[in-house]
């Protein structure tokens, strides 16, 4: 173990030397407790550091205010019903059901096919915080960063019950 | 005899180095942590696919918990005893009412100007609370927020 001999200091007189003569040994301090507990901080830092901060999506919403007309023809309407799943439609045509996985092809497709394309998303109110998130994520991976959030009417609601009768 | 002796010597190792270096990592670990805030809720965060990083001071926090309750938080003592009162200067997040969260965040931000707004729900909160908090941002005129996230993995 790591110990620590101490250079014996270099006397002039006798007396001195002899006492030189018994430092000679050494002072051996036994380092293994310290070391001992330099190990057991390390470990408790190296486990309780988090090294990455959490990310985050940022989200630009238009002022209250303001009125955006949109051709239909370039409107795409994400609806999620309160279980999830998940029903889209261009301008006013009758919603379809889309698994979450072929949502991200869809999006895709649609982008590519009409860049103006302007995307509103309409969740239930009794829907999962987590579906919005996946959903805007989709979107931000379909590159399509026009997108706004508008709530879930009854109208919709209607829409939806006949779309999935 | 004497060899006997000399074998009981034992082989000694110099750890010295060893050590040397348990030491530098432990500085080094010392040093760059950072103990995360203690939540009053626990938070399960959705995972998206977005790198965005989260930025690390003047950070407003709005936290929506899983049973609905909302929660405001300010990484600045200064703001945090302006807003919720010196007895609460301590206190990383006070949950506050739906009805004063407007209240609240313009307060805030009157306090200080360079606050940024970030959300943070949990990934089972409703979706309705959420909107509403969503709606009160957009009413305070605070229109560019984020939403923390976990980084997805597929």
């Amino acid at each position: 173990m790591a110990s620590v001999d101490t250079a014996a200091p270099r006397g002039h007189d006798k007396k001195k030397k002899k006492r030189r003569k018994m430092r000679r040994i050494g002072i051996r301090i036994d380092m293994t407790p310290m070391v001992d507990v330099a190990f057991l901080l390390l470990t408790f830092f190296m486990l309780t550091t988090s090294m990455s901060r959490p990310q985050t999506m940022e989200i630009n919403l238009p002022p209250g205010d303001t009125k955006v007309e949109v051709a239909e023809s370039n409107l795409l309407t994400l609806r999620v019903k309160e279980d999830g799943s998940i029903y889209w439609n261009m301008g006013i045509d009758r919603p379809q059901k889309v698994d979450f996985k072929s949502l991200r092809p869809l999006l895709g497709q649609k982008a590519q096919q009409n860049p103006k394309l302007i995307t509103l998303v309409k969740i239930d109110r009794k829907g999962k915080y987590k579906m919005m998130v996946d959903v805007m994520d989709e979107l931000n991976l379909a590159n399509i960063t026009r997108f706004s959030i508008a709530p879930m009417q009854d109208v919709d609601q209607r829409i939806l019950e006949k779309a999935s009768s | 005899m004497p060899k006997i002796k000399k074998s009981r010597v034992g082989v000694r190792v110099d750890m010295t180095p060893m050590v040397d270096v348990a030491f530098l990592l432990l500085t080094f670990f010392m040093l760059t942590t950072q103990f995360k805030p203690p939540e009053e809720v626990q938070i399960i965060l959705p995972s998206s696919h977005s790198t965005f990083k989260l930025p690390e001071s003047d950070v407003m926090t709005v936290t929506i918990s899983k049973d609905s309750r909302i929660f405001l938080g300010v990484d600045n003592q200064y703001v945090r005893s302006k807003i919720f009162g010196p007895e609460n200067r301590l206190r990383p997040e006070v949950e506050v009412d739906i009805k004063q969260l407007g209240n609240l965040l313009v307060q805030a931000r009157m306090a200080s100007p360079k606050l940024r707004t970030v959300v943070k729900g949990d990934k089972d909160a409703e979706y309705g609370v959420a909107e509403d908090v969503m709606d009160i941002l957009q009413k305070t005129n605070i229109t560019r927020f984020n939403l923390v996230t976990d980084l997805a993995r597929d």
